[in-house]
């Protein structure tokens, strides 16, 4: 099983609610929590543990052999992201930062050894235990580079390998390629918004989002108290969904946020609200 | 003069700032304003606009369809997809357009033919408006489970830049996205000056330490504005980060639970509650970017 935590809206509270749920889960479940917000992973600060297992995400990138390169330029046509350019004489060049990793170039290259399998290092996945019983599966794309899916698809394969009764997913924000790649597999979203103009928009597009992947999702309102609810209920309705919990502005959660103690451990009355909500999501999958 | 607002994490004020900032210049510089956030757009909303003047449709984003009539069912491209978005359902397989990249390895390996083809397909749309304050606004909105937003950032920039030259404007305020990818590094590419935006939290600080060095990867000169400067007392990191790197701190702005009601009315926050002690610090960072940055 899976459900992931998304939002649309950076910073709505994604992360907390990824950690804080994912610890009172395991009392339901075996579970992994992966966070896949590859160019800002933020899970294992607010856990308040160091990432550990490093493991490099490399892609292929052509090396040409200049000896065997018969010069008709296959590769060059063929790579979509022209990455790939010639001379005149139909010599080819890489520029290294356009490359996509895909290895159509040397699918479609003529000579055998003409193209050769050269490595580019995209970012890293890690594996690290944490104190609450489950493991973190973190991917970090390098700075610099641009393309974030291959280390999605690199940490969530890793994620999935560990097999486990439930993997929870925190995603980016936004509603790109990469944050579907992050969804797909979920039996439920945890949508996470604030109840601003702003909030709402972003939560309409995840929503949609949802809808056309065909996965149920369920809304959560943080730091409900600041701003309009009525226009998000409003929302929730119009897409058929829940408003599952509701959580008011709290010094409580930020403190424990820049602790990197998880709220749910402790004894302060907002732990309540996501042993609540993890109440839900266990009867759900259940 | 080309000036990004970048953040690496997402929430921590980037668009509340720009806002603010842009709407405190705006009568002494001749701008146009950029929301290079293509997956979640959110400035237009903080100036009120509620119509565009001019749309344009964004292709160029491909995505793979298999013909079911002529598949032979071998499985090859599902092996073969690097981005494993090829499923096997009923039999069939089938792309995922929602997470496919679009690069064609699959029409390679495919023994049949014609039997998988690259279609162009729309990936969004970019939008410009003459706000209520006077200066022109560029957004973009990426249909939903597309790839190439760094493309939709690149031509609303193109865009602006035709704009500026048409309307002889001076200077260009890109609001970017969250995160250190494509459209983060489309956002800082060509910028004259980064403004990095971060509150005094271990998550911020380590997402701004990640978008600076995409910043200095362009060679360009960064500041700092630390929003929410009093939530976390005693926290040092990001004084720490700005001495270690000698990047100048433009200002401190406190926390004001008053910013959600003034997006709810739709206006920049020191426009909506011009005395509150936040608006006072915009004010002053506000000086400091004309005295130090556009002078």
């Amino acid at each position: 099983m899976q459900i992931a935590v998304s939002g649309g809206k950076g910073g709505t509270g994604k992360s907390t609610i990824a950690i804080n749920l994912a610890i009172a889960l395991r009392n339901y479940f075996d579970l992994t929590l992966a966070d896949l917000d590859v160019e800002a992973p933020n899970d294992h600060i607010l856990l308040g543990i160091e990432l550990q297992n490093e493991e490099p995400v490399e892609l292929f990138m052509p090396r040409f052999d200049y000896s065997k390169c018969i010069r008709c330029r296959k590769c060059a046509e063929v790579c979509e992201e022209h990455a790939i350019v010639t001379m005149r004489d139909g010599t080819p060049f890489l520029m290294p930062t356009l490359c996509s990793g895909c290895g159509a170039c040397q699918i479609v290259c003529p000579v055998e050894g003409a193209i050769l399998e050269g490595k580019k290092l995209m970012g890293h996945t890690y594996l690290t235990e944490t104190p609450y019983g489950f493991p973190l599966i973190t991917g970090k794309l390098l700075e610099g580079e641009e393309r974030a899916m291959p280390i999605v698809v690199a940490a969530k394969k890793k994620a999935k390998a560990l097999n486990k009764e439930l993997l929870i997913v925190d995603t980016a924000a936004g509603t790109s390629n990469t944050v579907s790649k992050a969804l797909e597999d979920s039996q439920l979203i945890i949508a996470v918004t604030e109840p601003t103009p702003l909030g709402l928009h972003d939560l309409e597009l995840i929503l949609k989002l949802a809808e056309t992947m065909g996965i149920k999702a369920w809304v959560v309102i943080n730091r409900s108290d600041l701003g309009k609810k009525d226009d998000v209920k409003e929302l929730a309705k119009r897409y058929n969904t829940r408003i599952i919990a509701e959580i008011p502005y709290s010094e409580n959660i930020l403190k424990t946020y820049i602790e990197g103690k998880p709220i749910v451990l402790s004894e302060y009355k907002e732990a309540e609200i996501f042993k609540k909500l993890a109440e839900e999501v266990a009867n759900y999958l259940r | 003069m080309q000036i990004v607002i970048a953040s690496g994490k997402g929430g921590v004020g980037k668009s509340t700032v720009a806002a603010s900032l842009i709407y405190l210049i705006k009568d002494k510089y001749k701008l146009i304003a950029v929301d290079a956030d293509a997956d979640a757009p959110n400035l237009h909303l903080l100036f009120g606009v509620n119509k565009w003047e001019e749309e344009k449709e964004l292709t160029g984003a491909k995505v793979a369809r298999i013909n079911q009539d002529t598949c032979i069912r071998c499985g090859i491209c599902y092996e073969r997809c690097p981005y494993e978005s090829i499923k096997l359902v009923d039999g069939k397989y089938v792309v995922n357009e929602l997470t496919c990249e679009g690069c064609g390895v699959c029409k390679l390996v495919c023994p049949v033919r014609g039997t998988i083809t690259l279609e162009e397909v729309r990936s969004g749309v970019i939008m410009k408006t003459t706000t209520r304050y006077g200066f022109p606004l560029i957004s973009a909105q990426l249909d939903v489970g597309r790839p190439n937003s760094g493309k939709l950032v690149t031509e609303e920039k193109e865009w602006a830049k035709k704009i500026m030259k048409e309307r002889e404007l001076d200077h260009m305020i890109v609001d970017s996205a969250a995160g250190i990818g494509c459209q983060v590094i489309a956002s800082v590419g060509g910028a004259d000056v980064a403004i990095l935006v971060a509150e005094p939290t271990p998550a911020s600080l380590s997402d701004v330490k990640r978008v600076y060095k995409v910043v200095q990867h362009f060679r360009e000169p960064a500041y700092l504005i630390i929003n929410k400067a009093d939530i976390n007392p005693g926290f040092e990191g990001l004084y720490e980060f700005a001495e270690q790197e000698g990047i100048p701190i433009l200002g401190e702005i406190p926390y004001d639970r008053a910013i959600p009601y003034s997006m709810a009315m739709l206006k920049p926050f020191v426009e909506a509650f011009p005395e509150s002690k936040a608006s006072k610090a915009l004010k002053e960072i506000a000086e400091a970017v004309e005295n130090e940055i556009l002078e």
